[in-house]
């Protein structure tokens, strides 16, 4: 279900990024469409979180392109500004500002860089709140929730900014098993009313029934790139084959 | 050895006469060389090689040399030079309490600026890049993340650098200001009895140090609600 | 810069005994440290207060005020107990060398142990208990696990505590030690430039200074080349 005849909502070209000597990126194409839902794997040091941190300027790119909306991330600052309006993230430690309630993180942004009023910040913060199932812990503080219950309100936060895009770095891997589902329905859920998304998680479930497509990278390449059935069932490269056979028996 | 106690009853009115000018000179101190060190840190990390330069030489002369030569320089060592005598801030100058409370603050402000800047450097930067993600600006991300985290994680030493603060203080007794100490000199010079009138001070000074400390944990505990579990937060 | 001519001597001897007092005070503070330490994390009731005790005392009273009372306070304890053993001894001097390094040493070391008894905690639990799990002694334990973490962990705070200890010797100056700030004061007298003498003052201290942070740099690179990873 790709909407493959617009634009692509972000388009990738050619991109390289070197940490010194390392090269995390090679050669980097990839083009998204609005409401497509990308699921990123592959091992340790791939290149997939530095790959997805490089789309809301987070990291920078060497050479290249990356276009969002129509936008190209340099290193001007408006350009980049611009860019973190419309793109979300969610992060695997969370990140909730300790020292302000769950409220308060949910309507500092809108207040700062939407300039929304207080009035309608809230308002939009309780919704979202609402739909990630947690209205009830509007004032309490991060420390007093459970992991499941602040990467929701991650979720939701990164969903008050009313974004286009939401990145998706490894959302689960820092939660208790018996919270994943928890967030994974969020995610689902989020899917299901047409975001788009770009998800580097293992939860490999929830790639098959969700994800439009699968990307495989290893060693700051990708390797594959395919439908979830085709992916799973199919996979072409012997190193995806190798990955599947690691990750998939236990 | 006889110890006098009548003469530690006797003295303590008079050296307490000294301790409104250790109070002035340590609040006047500590607010500017705040300020002072406030200033500073912006240098530090602004990132700009020729603010955070000039911060970094200043920071490693003020705590690389003895407060009292510092104290001595400006006292004794400044009016060498006429053009200072003529100076307009010779009014300061000129009074060893000027001269004291702006050594105190030079030097006070390299200290609690590396303070300070160990409390920035110790925010998690998963909460900066939480605050861009979300597209607050550089400013916003400094006011509203990093400042309030930066300051609770700081408070503890900078309690004890304003302990420290007080107990420099007490080096204005050398140039013949009468805070506590200077006023303690004094007595001692008149009666010979060191024990009893430096013992008596020094229990004042650390009654003076545990209040400082019991109104910091005060604040610290304030400021550190949101790190419990269970604070009175719930609604 | 010409007022120093002939004074370069002097400051000379003056550094010297800065640097004598640095290496005195060194070692006692060191022993001071690791007693309030040691006191500090034992089982006795008696030993954590007398401890407490100390850190109270010498945290919270002014290194001046500390350096005038051993100077004129010991001399007169010393003295009346001299004078039950031998009833003509007029007065005995403590020379302000080691009333001075005495002093500092005691108030530096009340900050050394609660960076010692830090230190001591930092060590890693898992490391211990599987020494004690090996069969190792406490000796042992202590020569080999502990005290090898403990002094890495220890080492940044405790080349701030250095520099007090250097910077703290210029407050021995008052009660006639002779080293640069007393000397400095003397060539005053002579050339009348405050300015000059006390800058210079100010330099050599900073050298110091500067000695030991490097050298501090130095080891903690030294410490972390066998505990971290390339």
């Amino acid at each position: 279900m790709t909407n493959e005849q617009n634009d692509p909502l972000i388009r990738i070209s050619n991109v390289n990024k070197f940490f010194g000597d390392f090269q995390a990126l090679k050669n980097i194409n990839l083009k998204v469409y609005k409401g497509e839902r990308i699921v990123i794997c592959g091992p340790s040091g791939s290149g997939k979180s530095t790959l997805i941190r490089c789309m809301n300027r987070l990291e920078s790119h060497n050479d290249g392109q990356i276009v969002i909306e129509g936008n190209e991330l340099t290193d001007d600052i408006r350009d980049i500004n611009a860019v973190r309006r419309e793109v979300g993230m969610v992060f695997q430690s969370f990140n909730l500002f300790p020292h302000m309630t769950v409220l308060k993180n949910l309507i500092i942004a809108q207040r700062l860089v939407r300039k929304t009023s207080k009035k309608d910040a809230i308002e939009i913060a309780m919704n979202l709140l609402e739909r990630v199932k947690i209205p009830e812990q509007a004032n309490k503080y991060p420390i007093q929730l459970s992991g499941g219950q602040q990467q929701r309100v991650a979720i939701a936060r990164a969903l008050c900014m009313k974004p286009k895009i939401i990145l998706f770095d490894e959302p689960t891997s820092a939660l208790d098993p018996e919270m994943i589902n928890e967030v994974l329905d969020v995610m689902i859920d989020l899917a299901n009313d047409g975001m788009t998304m770009i998800c580097v998680t293992h939860e490999m479930g929830f790639a098959r029934s969700v994800a439009d497509k699968v990307i495989f990278m290893d060693e700051g390449e990708i390797i594959e790139a395919a439908k979830p059935k085709d992916f799973f069932d199919n996979p072409k490269n012997e190193r995806t084959k190798q990955f599947l056979k690691q990750i998939l028996t236990h | 050895m006889n110890i006098d106690l009548n003469l530690i009853v006797e003295s303590i009115p008079e050296m307490l006469s000294g301790f409104g000018t250790t109070l002035y000179l340590l609040i006047i101190s500590g607010f500017l060389g705040l300020l002072l060190a406030i200033l500073l840190l912006l240098m530090r990390i602004s990132g700009k090689f020729y603010l955070d330069f000039p911060a970094q030489i200043y920071i490693y002369i003020f705590r690389g040399t003895p407060i009292l030569v510092q104290i001595f320089i400006i006292y004794y060592g400044l009016p060498q030079f006429e053009y200072i005598q003529d100076s307009m801030f010779w009014i300061i100058l000129r009074e060893p309490t000027g001269c004291a409370i702006l050594a105190l603050t030079l030097n006070t402000g390299a200290y609690v600026s590396e303070i300070l800047r160990g409390g920035v450097l110790a925010v998690n930067r998963g909460l900066i890049e939480a605050g861009s993600a979300l597209g607050m600006n550089a400013r916003h991300r400094f006011i509203y993340i990093t400042t309030p985290i930066a300051i609770r994680i700081a408070l503890p030493s900078y309690s004890n650098d304003v302990v420290s603060l007080l107990k420099s203080t007490a080096l204005a007794s050398t140039i013949t200001i009468t805070d506590m100490t200077g006023i303690a000199r004094t007595i001692v010079s008149k009666t010979y009895a060191p024990y009893e009138i430096f013992v008596s001070l020094a229990i004042v000074y650390m009654i003076c140090t545990f209040i400082i400390q019991k109104f910091f944990g005060f604040i610290e505990n304030k400021m550190s609600n949101y790190t419990k579990i269970d604070s009175d937060n719930d609604k | 810069m010409e007022a120093l001519t002939g004074w370069w001597d002097d400051f000379f001897w003056g550094s010297k005994v800065v640097a004598e007092v640095f290496i005195a005070s060194l070692g006692l503070t060191i022993l001071f440290g690791l007693i309030g330490a040691a006191a500090k994390l034992s089982n006795s009731k008696i030993a954590k207060k007398l401890a407490a005790a100390y850190t109270v005392i010498f945290r919270g009273t002014p290194e001046i005020l500390v350096i005038l009372l051993f100077y004129f306070g010991l001399a007169i304890t010393i003295t009346s107990i001299a004078k039950i053993f031998d009833p003509t001894v007029k007065f005995i001097d403590i020379p302000p060398f080691w009333s001075g390094t005495f002093a500092i040493s005691l108030i530096v070391g009340s900050y050394a142990t609660e960076t010692f008894r830090g230190a001591f905690l930092g060590v890693n639990q898992g490391s211990i208990e599987a020494a004690k799990a090996l069969g190792m002694s406490q000796l042992q334990l202590f020569i080999y696990i502990r005290i090898p973490e403990m002094w890495r962990i220890a080492l940044p705070p405790f080349g701030n505590h250095m520099l007090s200890l250097v910077k703290d010797t210029a407050l021995i100056s008052v009660i006639g030690l002779n080293e640069t700030l007393f000397v400095a004061k003397q060539a005053i007298t002579v050339t009348g430039k405050p300015f000059t003498m006390y800058i210079f003052v100010g330099i050599i201290y900073l050298g110091f200074s500067s000695i030991i942070t490097l050298t501090v740099i130095a080891v903690e690179r030294y410490g972390k080349r066998t505990t971290t990873v390339k």
